[in-house]
């Protein structure tokens, strides 16, 4: 077990230094000039060059990268072009409201997808089944941001039960912390709702058929016992998968949704600095989100081990 | 109504409200009174005035470093840190006073040795300073309070550089950041203005805080834009940057901010709905529109397809494409400086004005010899301003019978392409669209655009030397009736010769909540002599 | 590694729904002819009926009692939908049916092309994968390494790089989905190297591109069409998205998502400007999303029974 989770690690590594020199190249073949954007409109040609230079911009490919690469290696992630913040220091900042929600966003959508999910599959066929398996349709198919504005416009405009925007840090108390993330969640949550009630319908479906179940179905043991004992702890290796995939997708989602609610997030920073060609932040965040997606799925390799004992490594 | 008063008039709102806000104290109230949330107009992403000279971080420097002089609402330059000025009689040698008890944030007091570094990194960057530069003999302390700047030959607008509002402005920091490179950020954040920067709380992107600095001795004049004694009646500032309007206007509508800097017009009818919420015009200045050609290469390298497009240009499309169905908040501007300012000039522009011919402007096109090569046209779409803009140059480019080759893209690339000046094929670009504050447009030494300097000039590089010839002539210029006669020649010229296209002058928004009082016009938001009520 | 070779629940069956093994994929009984098959699989019609609609009104979208999408009229600008615009005028006075109307097209061929694309390349990847041992180990660190990037950060990084059109959104949309196909591909064509005919086929001579021909290609098709609707569903979702944040479809040419980006501010005032549009998408991705399930009922008759 341990050996293995250490291969994993050490197979990792590649995968983070493919991710590297991708994300660096993309960025180092882009047009645009973060020179130029600090210059700003009244500067001079001349002027925007002597900053570029000062910033190192106008060394080779190589030169660059390998010293990224070099600084990297020494747990350092260099030094924004824009604010001269170092970037770990950036990411710091950021990192708790993204964490917050995508954390909020998962157990929100676990805990109401998973029962949605299970009560469909055993309800298969009826009204009930039809009604969440017709929601999980709809809301697969809407836009993140329109569910978000929907949800701003009726819970905070018009009710004015929730904030609108923004984000209280989670020092501040867990109630504030809380009410800031509920809407962001949910719109965020809509898609990862649907997949997840879907795909747990699926799994309970193909477990209820199971030989094993039908014979505790016949035994005439306690319907619930069946449901939430055997056939989900059975049904629950693809739900573990589609949570861990779904990191990428809840990580993407968080950048739209960190721009409509306002959220002081990583998702905003990262469009911010795309726009602005922050090259040392662009690279450290992507740098941070694939390492994330890889722990999660190693994560998630792990947790099969535990829900379903057949699988051993 | 002559400038003065116009501009008083505006000013005059404002400080009506302040004396309302002055008569509260400010102490005695709770926590939430005394900060104020602001929603700039753009993330505050860097902060080093003369490094990066973008109007967001102008706006935010203004609160933390203080200037020598400091232009007030009538454009006039106003002692700040100074005390007195002398000049020789031949006008060569400025001798300078500072006022004493000046204080930096860190509490080291602020010496000649600071002023004189500061300028020196200034001028190494700014238009104006880069003449003064020019012309230095040179720039020394003379003691701890005196400094002296000699000259070649004289400067009569040393004042107005010193003192003017455009970027980079002449901030005053101490010696050891005013030492840096002025092509590299300075490391710390000390000034001594009336607000301190909290470092430790910016979050960029986010959030930006500034505290009263307790030591600042403001002065006993009325404040007036960058003039007169910079009160501060709250502690705290809290820049919170929403980059989504509609985001923005509903914390404003909830409370959750106190000061929205640029509101978008088409959301303006609902915030003044609200009862909790004023809306007003932010700077009488305005904006000048800008559709910039590139002289190098054809077809506008030829002056009748720059005329052509002159001829066919509907400023009310681009204007109410960008500010919608407010007839207040645009004026049609048939040339390029700023309305309701001394040297403002309709010379010339009658090729701007009445019905829009595009007869006229495709004959002249066919003319210059354009048989339909792309026209590549850069536009920035994160910009609302930029992105209006080229919306109506694609549909006005396509009515003329051009090809448009329309690279729709973001301001950081804009911003480096337009530096190419190689052929559109091969990097380069044919059109941009961009924009100046009217505060910037107001005379020709502050206005890069207008000059026809060819390749030394502001991208699109125009070759003007009749342009060239009137700005000379201004700046030799003894008396108004003078600069204004040579700035309406050059405004003729530069029509004539298209050094670019304006297109339009439009005005903007800002919003508050009825809390807060003694918020000003003007062309950067003055958080001085703003106070709030809980 | 070995787990993920042989253990196939690495597959989500409602991701991808890739039956497992080949009988469970009995081919669609062709003989109860067409009619018979939609009457059991209404999922299917309805999905089908509405793309066929709205793949209609994007070819004859000139004929719909359309203006031209792009004619800017700033003096008539935010008109509330009327006789005269029928879903009313957005910041530039363009007619948003019109702008609608025509961005059916921009939907629908970013997302059949993504489709297409993603599952061409996305087949020949897992195939070569799934078949050259030593090839596989590079080629699924790489589509690991891809597939850790979050596709809408990879596609806004993409679009950076280059100009936007519609064909790079396609491009862009098409890189970050070419992982999940090729890794889809890869698990079929190894679960199926374990069923003893291929084996005894593979024993017996049979060449690989034969085996690929006979056996294998003809177990991906079903699960690969299924997979195919839901990429072509979550491409217009992604289009939509980058268009939202401005690094989509160039806004001279209408799109869904750019009408939504153009009007979003304006939520709140104007909501008909973004509703138009957000109603359109919903249902077309619906509609795709609803043939997907009734392809995949149909296709996996284990599923269909249990409904």
């Amino acid at each position: 077990m341990l050996s293995y989770i250490l291969r994993r690690i050490l197979s990792t590594l590649p995968v983070m230094g493919i991710v590297a020199l991708f994300v660096f190249s993309l960025l180092y073949i882009a047009p645009g000039d973060p020179a130029a954007v600090i210059a700003g409109d009244q500067a001079s040609p001349a002027d925007v060059e002597r900053i570029r230079q000062s910033l190192g911009l106008d060394r080779p490919f190589l030169v660059q990268f390998s010293s990224w690469l070099w600084d990297i290696l020494h747990g350092n992630l260099g030094t924004s072009i824009f604010t001269n913040l170092p970037v770990a220091k950036m990411i710091a900042q950021r990192i708790e409201p993204t964490l917050s929600l995508m954390a909020i966003t998962l157990v929100l959508t676990i805990l109401v997808a998973v029962p949605l999910g299970v009560l469909a599959a055993w309800k298969a066929g009826s009204w009930i089944d039809r009604t969440i398996m017709a929601f999980a349709v709809f809301a697969f198919s809407l836009p993140v941001f329109v569910v978000g504005y929907v949800l701003a416009y009726v819970f905070a405009l018009q009710f004015e039960w929730l904030p609108v925007q923004g984000y209280t840090p989670l020092s501040n108390g867990v109630w504030p912390w809380f009410q800031n993330l509920i809407l962001p969640a949910l719109a965020l949550g809509s898609v990862y709702i649907a997949l997840i009630a879907r795909i747990t319908r699926a799994s309970m479906l193909e477990v209820l058929q199971q030989d094993y179940v039908r014979t505790a179905r016949a035994k005439g043991l306690d319907q619930r016992s069946i449901l939430f004992i055997h056939a989900l702890k059975n049904a629950a290796v693809p739900i573990v998968t589609v949570i861990g995939i779904g990191i990428a997708l809840l990580i993407g989602g968080a950048v739209v949704t960190e721009s409509v609610f306002a959220i002081p997030g990583l998702g905003r920073l990262t469009i911010d600095a795309i726009l602005r060609r922050d090259y040392p932040v662009i690279q450290g965040i992507v740098l941070l989100f694939s390492f994330l997606y890889v722990l999660v799925n190693l994560m998630v390799d792990v947790t099969y081990t535990l829900v379903d004992p057949r699988i051993r490594y | 109504m002559d400038r003065r008063t116009l501009l008083k008039g505006f000013a005059g709102v404002g400080s009506l409200a302040a004396t309302g806000g002055l008569s509260m104290p400010a102490l005695s109230q709770g926590a939430a009174a005394r900060t104020l949330r602001f929603v700039p107009q753009a993330n505050l992403a860097n902060f080093d005035p003369i490094w990066g000279t973008q109007y967001v971080v102008r706006n935010a420097a203004a609160m933390v470093w203080d200037t020598l002089y400091g232009v007030d609402a009538t454009l006039q330059p106003q002692r700040q840190m100074i005390e007195s000025e002398e000049t020789s009689d031949d006008g060569l040698v400025w001798t300078f006073r500072l006022r004493p008890g000046l204080k930096f944030h860190d509490g080291e007091p602020v010496l000649s040795k600071d002023v004189v570094a500061s300028l020196t990194r200034w001028s190494a960057r700014d238009p104006m300073g880069l003449m003064l530069k020019a012309l230095q003999n040179e720039l020394v302390a003379v003691d701890d309070r005196t400094f002296k700047w000699s000259l070649k030959a004289p400067y009569p607008k040393m004042l107005l550089a010193l003192g003017k509002n455009s970027t980079p402005i002449a901030f005053i920091m101490p010696e050891r950041l005013a030492q840096t490179d002025p092509f590299k950020q300075i490391p710390d954040y000390i000034g001594s203005g009336p607000m301190k920067f909290a470092k430790s709380e910016w979050v960029p992107g986010a959030k930006a805080v500034f505290e009263k600095f307790a030591d600042y001795a403001p002065r006993q004049e009325k404040a007036s834009w960058l003039a007169g004694g910079k009160q501060m009646l709250i502690d705290r500032i809290e820049w919170v940057v929403i980059p989504d309007p509609a985001t923005a206007a509903a914390a404003l509508q909830n409370g959750e901010v106190d000061w929205w800097e640029n509101p978008i017009t088409d959301l303006v009818p609902s915030l003044k709905k609200n009862r909790n919420i004023n809306v007003d015009i932010a700077d009488p200045l305005g904006n000048i529109g800008s559709f910039r050609m590139n002289h190098l290469h054809p077809p506008f390298n030829d002056v009748k397809a720059r005329r052509a497009v002159l001829t066919a240009l509907s400023q009310e499309d681009y204007m109410r494409a960008l500010v919608g169905d407010e007839p207040a908040l645009w004026k049609p501007l048939p040339g390029f400086f700023t309305p309701d300012t001394p040297l403002y000039s309709e010379a010339g522009g009658e090729i701007l004005k009445g019905k829009r011919d595009l007869t006229a402007a495709k004959k002249l096109l066919a003319e210059s010899g354009y048989s339909g090569q792309p026209v590549t046209c850069l536009v920035a779409q994160d910009q609302p301003i930029t992105k209006a803009f080229g919306d109506v140059t694609a549909d006005l480019l396509k009515q003329m019978g051009m090809n448009v080759d329309f690279v729709a893209t973001d301001w950081g690339t804009v911003g480096s392409r337009r530096a190419q000046k190689t052929p559109p094929g091969q990097g380069g670009w044919q059109v941009f669209h961009t924009w100046h504050a009217g505060a910037d447009c107001v005379n020709p030494a502050v206005y890069n655009a207008v000059r026809g300097t060819g390749d030394k000039a502001w991208f699109g590089w125009p070759t003007s030397e009749a342009v060239e010839k009137e700005v000379t002539a201004w700046f030799g210029a003894k008396n108004l009736d003078e600069e204004k006669a040579a700035v309406g020649r050059l405004n003729k010229a530069a029509l004539e010769d298209v050094v670019y296209a304006p297109t339009g002058f439009f005005l903007s928004y800002t919003a508050w909540r009825k809390n807060v009082s003694g918020i000003t016009k003007g062309p950067l938001p003055f958080f001085w002599g703003v106070s709030k009520t809980a | 590694m070995t787990v993920m070779e042989t253990n196939t629940v690495r597959i989500p069956p409602g991701l991808v729904v890739a039956p497992q093994l080949p009988d469970l994929l009995s081919p669609v009984k062709i003989r109860r002819g067409v009619l018979g098959f939609l009457r059991n699989h209404p999922t299917v019609a309805i999905g089908g009926a509405l793309l066929i609609c709205l793949v209609l009104v994007g070819i004859f979208a000139p004929y719909l009692w359309t203006v031209d999408p792009t004619a800017i009229a700033p003096a008539k600008r935010t008109r509330l939908p009327s006789a005269d615009y029928w879903f009313g005028t957005d910041l530039l006075g363009r007619d948003i049916y019109s702008r609608v109307i025509y961005g059916a097209r921009v939907s629908l061929t970013v997302g059949l092309s993504v489709a297409v694309l993603a599952s061409l390349a996305g087949l020949a990847i897992g195939l070569v994968s799934g078949f050259v041992r030593w090839a596989d180990g590079i080629i699924m660190r790489f589509m690991d390494g891809l597939m850790s990037i979050p596709p809408i950060l990879l596609a806004v990084a993409l679009m950076a790089l280059t100009r936007a059109s519609v064909g790079n959104v396609i491009l862009a949309i098409t890189v970050a989905e070419i992982p999940r196909v090729s890794r889809l591909v890869r698990s079929v064509v190894l679960s199926l190297r374990e069923q003893p005919y291929v084996d005894a086929a593979t024993a017996s001579g049979t060449r690989t591109p034969m085996i690929i021909l006979r056996h294998i290609l003809p177990n991906t098709l079903a699960p690969m069409l299924v997979q195919a609707t839901y990429i072509c569903a979550s491409a217009m979702i992604v289009e939509s998205i980058l268009s939202f944040i401005g690094a989509g479809t160039p806004p001279t040419i209408p799109s869904w998502g750019n009408i939504m980006a153009e009007g979003r501010a304006l939520w709140q005032v104007k909501p008909y400007i973004v509703f138009f549009p957000a109603a359109f998408l919903s249902v077309t991705v619906l509609a795709v999303n609803l043939l997907g399930d009734g392809l995949r009922d149909a296709l996996d008759p284990r599923m269909a029974k249990s409904l």
